[in-house]
């Protein structure tokens, strides 16, 4: 006679479920990597384009005169608030843009499998945080 | 955004202005990485070249584009305040408007790019 499963199988370790997350679950609740990379694809889009303006701003402070480029360079580039603004939205375009490809790829059905859509999940946050390096590093 | 053919309009803009915008974004990186940070002269010299002035515009109309289509997505998802959604709404058309025309204004109309 066939045992009860659960007296062949070890004992897991019962999962959280999460019904209607709130707030408080937040910090228990791990999304994984795929969830991971839409949610920044999405928060990075947008605080693009709540930046936009602002970048704006500092093109044309750049552009009007040498004066103009020198106060960009001391007073933002040169600022570590600012600096670190600017860098969070260098890595912001370079990951949605890449997180980008990766959609469009698996909107033509490639990279769908579990491995397949965690594996290029984690080498979107990779490559987009080694390119900002790279990046930054030429810039410093 | 009220039909099904709407919809896929909007779906293949989102992704044709992508293209055009990653084209520029890869093309502006590569410079940097190759060069280094520019110096006042080569900066405002790269933004006073006719082609490179167009490829900014055309970057920057499909900018504010993709991120109005992107904002008016999102936004509804996470705002559920009627109010203030409207006002997301309508401060993300405007911001996309006043990006077009401010561009527009940067790369043809102020000094000493434009001379």
């Amino acid at each position: 006679m066939a045992k009860p499963e659960s007296a062949i199988l070890p004992k897991a370790r019962p999962r959280p479920e999460f019904r209607n997350l709130g707030l408080g679950d937040l910090a228990r609740y791990r999304l994984p990597i795929p969830g991971l990379t839409s949610i920044s694809h999405r928060l990075s889009g947008i605080a693009m384009f709540v930046a936009l303006l602002f970048l704006l701003a500092l093109l044309q402070m750049s552009l009007r005169s040498e004066a103009g480029f020198e106060a960009f360079r001391t007073m933002i580039w040169g600022n570590p608030v600012g600096k670190l603004v600017l860098i969070a939205l260098l890595f912001a375009l370079i990951f949605h843009l890449l997180a980008g490809v990766r959609h469009v790829i698996q909107e033509a059905d490639i990279w769908m499998t579990l491995p397949a859509s965690r594996a290029s999940a984690f080498a979107v946050f990779g490559v987009s945080i080694v390119l900002t390096l790279l990046v930054v590093w030429r810039l410093w | 955004m009220a039909t099904n053919s709407n919809y896929i309009h909007e779906w293949w803009l989102q992704r044709i202005s992508a293209v055009i915008i990653a084209a520029y974004v890869l093309l502006v990186l590569a410079l940097l990485l190759v060069s280094g940070a520019p110096n006042a002269a080569q900066w405002q010299a790269l933004f006073a070249h006719g082609g490179f002035k167009l490829a900014t515009l055309l970057a920057l109309i499909a900018i504010a584009y993709h991120g109005l289509i992107g904002a008016l997505h999102v936004w509804p998802d996470y705002v559920k305040n009627r109010a203030l959604l409207a006002v997301l709404n309508a401060y993300s058309w405007l911001a996309a408007a006043a990006t077009v025309l401010w561009a527009v204004y940067i790369l043809f109309g102020l000094n000493p790019v434009s001379k």
